[in-house]
């Protein structure tokens, strides 16, 4: 695990975020629907290779953020640079992947087809397509489910086809908003491995979740109430400030204020 | 825009109307069952429409109108003529004639009366002053509740009356029509309509199936994880395009063979660029319902704008009645229907054999509503980021 201090994480600075080492950062990012406030003033900043795990609970602004990152929402004020391009990213798009929480996968096409689709959108040859496909299909243990429909899929299936279609161009920074939902425990350990993998391979990988158990194996866990961030550092780190021994303490802990 | 990139989603899209057998084997059937139902109904000329014929004219020495004309309706096949069985009593019995109309056995009674040929021959032959002289009538009891049926047996009795008059009594009318066709020698009916349901049938499915796509792609949130690639909002709208312009394309083909080899339908003009306007209409449609699916929020209130589309092309596009039938206050409504241009097109070219040189004025519409549907829709789509 990659040593780095919690105030440095939470740093601000000018300057262009690729240049150093910073993957993500936001400065000031709100998003307001209404009269709700689903990010309020997030300064975030997410540093390359980084396993970074989003903790909080429903309508705390996780997926809001990530939306906004990935430009499918507009910031109502503030700014956000990922890879070192403002959002919306134009340039810099293909280095993005993402997979969204509900399965956004094409149910009347095969999981090979879905794959292949994302493949080719992102230009890929064919050899390295079917290469990838056969790689990804092994990870999310579906070799021999390439032809189903992904209709005919478990939830858990279908997730799973959702994972691989964000990985399929190898992307430097992925966001995977609730990749684990509905994926048994084995295998979602087999995820976490491959997280680990992608994070050696210098990947930055940004993940929401609701197990708080899971979040341990984060470099940097981020928790986020209200759309704002409560607390911020490598999950060790987060149990030794609230005095606890685990993150789902922790959370309470910091939600109540009583922890620093 | 990457040529690639749209190849994806428009590869993507064939592929999953492949895998939905009932909907691949719908977009094949309906237009075929379209064209066969409507060649069917509309294709036949009028035949067999059951008319009594009471004679109570005792004829002349010379010999009896009635008779001859009865021999000729009979000779031919519109009307078929029934003989009422003879109760006592004529006035009684022409009125219980018609009741076989009244109680809708019969569409029309035709009755000669007692001294029909006489007043024919006196009429014929009596002076100058034509009105004075009584003339020999026939009377007609018809339920004229279907227009169709009712002028069909009128028009048949007034050329059974001529042709009567002609061979019989050597009276020819005065003024002679000659009809010399410009176009649409031997066209028949389903020529006319056939042009027009073929633009139908495209104009539907490819509203159709791009409405209820995009409606889908928004609802499952596929639309949101395109937007997050390098795929530009021009290259999915370019790729749906693509992909429905080509299930648009194998429609007319099935519509156009199956009426060529069904019912003999003409193509005088060139098929290609029947196929072409087809193919303009289709990708056209398909950005409309591109852009009214972003207004829909689910499929079923998608559903909900089909009719608001359909039943207006239906009716004011020139598809089974020409525009002039259309109401003067409605017309301009025709003229803001894409479809009325395409039927008018495919009409010229097919039955009137024209080239683009003719039907630039229709195939320049479509080019412009294509072009502005695609437009639109990539602007709707690049907004919403």
């Amino acid at each position: 695990m990659r040593k780095r201090s919690v105030k440095m994480v939470g740093a601000t600075r000018e300057g262009d975020a690729s240049q150093d080492g910073r993957a993500i950062v936001t400065r000031q990012l709100r998003k307001e629907f209404d009269d709700l406030v689903a990010v309020d003033d997030l300064d975030l900043t997410i540093g390359k290779g980084t396993l970074y795990g989003m903790i909080g609970p429903n309508g705390s602004g996780k997926t809001t953020t990530i939306k906004m990152l990935v430009g499918l929402l507009k910031p109502s004020s503030g700014t956000a640079e990922v890879l070192g391009e403002r959002i919306p990213l134009k340039g810099r798009i293909s280095d993005i992947g993402y997979m969204p929480q509900e399965m956004a996968i094409y149910t009347d096409l095969t999981v090979s087809e879905n794959l292949q689709l994302f493949g080719s959108i992102y230009s890929m040859g064919q050899e390295r397509l079917l290469e990838r496909q056969e790689e990804l299909l092994s990870m999310v243990d579906l070799s021999d489910r390439g032809d189903s429909l992904a209709s005919q899929l478990s939830g858990g299936m279908k997730h799973r086809v959702s994972l691989a279609c964000a990985m399929m161009h190898d992307p430097e920074v992925l966001f995977l908003d609730e990749p684990t939902v509905g994926v048994d425990p084995e295998l979602r350990m087999g995820f976490w491995h491959h997280f680990d993998d992608l994070k050696a391979r210098g990947r930055t990988v940004v993940i929401t979740t609701h197990y708080m158990d899971e979040a341990v194996r984060c470099d940097i866990v981020g928790m986020m109430r209200q759309g704002k961030l409560i607390a911020e550092g490598s999950p060790r780190d987060l149990m030794d400030r609230s005095s606890t021994s685990n993150l789902e303490d922790a959370f309470m802990a910091f939600s109540k204020g009583v922890a620093e | 825009m990457k040529l690639k990139r749209v190849t994806a989603v428009a590869r993507k899209t064939l592929r999953s109307l492949k895998h939905d057998r009932r909907t691949a084997g719908f977009l094949v059937l309906m237009p075929l069952f379209m064209i066969a139902i409507f060649g069917y109904t509309f294709g036949g000329e009028l035949k067999d429409i059951s008319v009594y014929v009471v004679n109570l004219d005792e004829g002349t020495v010379n010999g009896s109108a009635s008779a001859s004309m009865i021999d000729e309706l009979q000779s031919r096949d519109v009307l078929r003529t029934l003989e009422p069985s003879w109760p006592d009593g004529y006035a009684q019995s022409v009125d219980s004639v018609v009741d076989n109309v009244r109680n809708g056995d019969a569409w029309a009674v035709i009755v000669f009366p007692q001294n029909f040929s006489s007043n024919v021959e006196s009429a014929i032959d009596g002076p100058a002053d034509y009105l004075s002289s009584i003339q020999g009538i026939l009377w007609i009891y018809i339920d004229a509740s279907n227009p169709n049926i009712a002028s069909a047996i009128i028009t048949e009795v007034q050329t059974t009356v001529q042709r009567v008059l002609l061979t019989q009594y050597d009276i020819a009318s005065p003024v002679l029509i000659s009809q010399d066709m410009v176009y649409g020698e031997d066209a028949e009916f389903i020529d006319f309509f056939a042009p027009g349901v073929m633009g139908l049938a495209a104009m539907m499915v490819t509203f159709m199936l791009s409405i209820i796509s995009f409606v889908h792609e928004r609802s499952t949130g596929t639309l949101d994880r395109l937007l997050t690639t390098p795929l530009t909002e021009g290259e999915i709208v370019a790729g749906y395009a693509v992909a429905l312009g080509v299930v648009g394309l194998i429609q007319s083909l099935v519509i156009l063979s199956t009426a060529i080899l069904l019912f003999q339908v003409q193509i005088v003009g060139s098929a290609l660029l029947v196929l072409l306007v087809v193919f303009l209409l289709g990708v056209g449609n398909q950005g409309l319902g591109f852009l009214l699916s972003s207004i829909a929020k689910n499929e079923f209130q998608a559903v909900q704008f089909m009719p608001l589309i359909l039943f207006p092309s239906i009716l004011l596009a020139g598809v089974f009645w020409p525009l002039e039938a259309v109401p003067d206050l409605l017309r301009p409504v025709s003229n803001f229907i894409p479809l009325t241009y395409a039927v008018e097109g495919c009409r010229s070219i097919m039955i009137r054999g024209w080239g683009l040189g003719e039907v630039w004025p229709e195939v320049t519409v479509l080019v412009c509503f294509a072009a502005a549907m695609l437009l639109l829709s990539t602007y709707g789509l690049r907004r919403r980021r």
